[in-house]
């Protein structure tokens, strides 16, 4: 237990130093949550709707730093580590690098809570939202979607060969997740050829579910986004287990 | 005199390239061994073969009468290890890493005296990637001496050093070895394997041509002078 206490207060004091996370996972969400409140204010997220647009992106923008954590920073902190031998070196303690690895998901998920937090006070306090759904539904989707991305990050960053490789593969999953599975750009807005595309992605599927558990939408249309999250995280746990390269 | 590495027939190889072969070795507490041998020779290999970091094809290890696979969690207690290569994070200062480290044993030695021991309590608050290679090599035995090991493997414990660190190095481990540490090092110094070593194993393509002391080493060559004899162990082609 002091080993994990010190090694997370190591490790977010280093993250912090790199201000990447601090920006894409805290400030970037918070700045989206302004803008999308400053050009749609109050309105409603469609004619008769009885929630606002505001409301309506609370859940997608609430998940952007679980994609920045789980598909950026995780893989690759994870693939430096291996090729630095720092997961070797913990081999030769008492410890093991497990133990830094459960460090690391803690350290990206502290980011996650910290930003959804903040998300929810800017526009609870500026734009007058509230969560109409079930508070425990909406947390237990926001933990499963947390699950689920940091899972494909483990993935990613445990089986890479190098660090570059991670990079490329990192890059190709957050930047279209970014932008097209409606963190940013509202999922609403888009034609719909480009949703379909979205579809395809599991960030999309997650941030369904968390729209839905918000807005207090019934969860019966988003079976569908729980299994996809579920199957995702269990398939690439199992994968990660399996194949991850220690060095 | 007390058993504290025991390693018999170690064997691994890569495929059809064999990079050791039958490597025995048995050291006492306090003993000093040095492998030495060019690189690529295998004294890496033979480091980790022993601490069960690489997972030999056969042979039998016991550390401290412990597995290294086995009984990992107790044995590293006990056991401090420098690799060739730095591992650190990016970013770490020399008191993140030091403490990080403590963190991970029940009862680690006080840091902040090795740092003062290696003349380092003024770069506690430096990044690590801000201090000088001989700076760093310091740091790294000291992270090595921070379990209050019984053991420590270290491998090329000086590269990068200059004289006077060198020499302030050997006195300490020479203290440490007075003090009952048994201490298995690498190096491509002569000097310093003279002055610290009790044994030496000298390894060529994997194979182990010589064990013994050093005066032995160069009593069976044709040279008087230890880097000579080392220079004829690892050079000579056929051998009788």
């Amino acid at each position: 237990m002091k080993a994990f206490r010190t090694l997370l207060f190591t490790e977010m004091k280093l993250s912090l130093r790199g201000m990447d996370m601090l920006i894409f996972a805290i400030f970037m969400p918070i700045i989206t949550m302004v803008i999308l409140g400053i050009l749609y204010g109050s309105k409603p997220a469609f004619e008769g709707a009885d929630y606002t647009f505001v409301a309506q992106s609370f859940g997608a923008v609430s998940a952007i730093a679980i994609c920045a954590g789980g598909v950026m920073g995780l893989p690759l902190v994870i693939s430096d580590y291996r090729e630095k031998k720092i997961l070797k070196r913990y081999k030769v303690t008492p410890s093991s690098p497990v133990l830094l690895l459960i460090v690391q998901v803690a350290v990206y998920a502290i980011y996650a809570i910290v930003s959804m937090l903040l998300v929810w006070a800017v526009s609870a306090v500026f734009f007058d939202f509230r969560i109409a759904g079930k508070l425990p539904q909406y947390l237990g989707a926001f933990f499963l979607v947390m699950l689920s991305m940091f899972s494909i990050g483990m993935l990613v960053g445990g089986v890479s060969k190098d660090s570059k490789m991670a990079g490329i593969l990192a890059s190709v999953l957050y930047f279209p997740m970014l932008l097209l599975s409606g963190t940013t750009i509202p999922y609403e807005i888009m034609p719909a050829p480009l949703r379909a595309a979205a579809d395809i992605m599991p960030l999309t599927q997650g941030i369904k579910l968390l729209k839905a558990s918000s807005l207090g939408l019934p969860m019966e249309n988003v079976w569908l986004s729980v299994i996809v999250m579920v199957v995702l995280a269990v398939l690439c746990i199992a994968l990660s287990v399996r194949f991850f390269k220690w060095e | 005199m007390e058993t504290v590495i025991q390693a018999e027939n170690l064997r691994k190889s890569y495929g059809t390239r064999k990079v050791l072969e039958n490597f025995s070795l048995t050291l006492g507490r306090g003993e000093v061994l040095g492998l030495i041998g060019a690189n690529g020779a295998g004294k890496s290999t033979a480091i980790e073969c022993m601490l069960g970091t690489k997972t030999m094809d056969s042979g039998e290890v016991r550390i401290l009468g412990f597995d290294p696979k086995k009984d990992r969690k107790k044995l590293f207690e006990k056991v401090g290890v420098q690799f060739q290569e730095a591992n650190y994070p990016d970013k770490i200062k020399t008191r993140e890493l030091c403490e990080a480290t403590s963190s991970l044993y029940r009862e680690p030695s006080d840091y902040r005296m090795l740092l003062q021991q290696f003349g380092l309590e003024d770069k506690q608050s430096a990044l690590i990637s801000t201090l000088s290679g001989g700076e760093k090599q310091r740091l790294f035995i000291v992270l090595s001496l921070i379990p209050n090991p019984d053991v420590v493997f270290l491998d090329e414990l000086t590269t990068g050093l200059d004289p006077r660190a060198r020499k302030n190095v050997w006195s300490f481990l020479t203290d440490l070895k007075a003090k009952g540490l048994t201490i298995v090092l690498t190096s491509h110094f002569m000097d310093e394997v003279e002055n610290l070593c009790d044994r030496i194993i000298i390894l060529k393509d994997g194979q182990c041509v010589f064990e013994g002391t050093v005066p032995n080493a160069v009593a069976v060559s044709p040279f008087d002078k230890f880097e000579d004899a080392y220079l004829w162990y690892t050079e000579e082609e056929v051998k009788q």
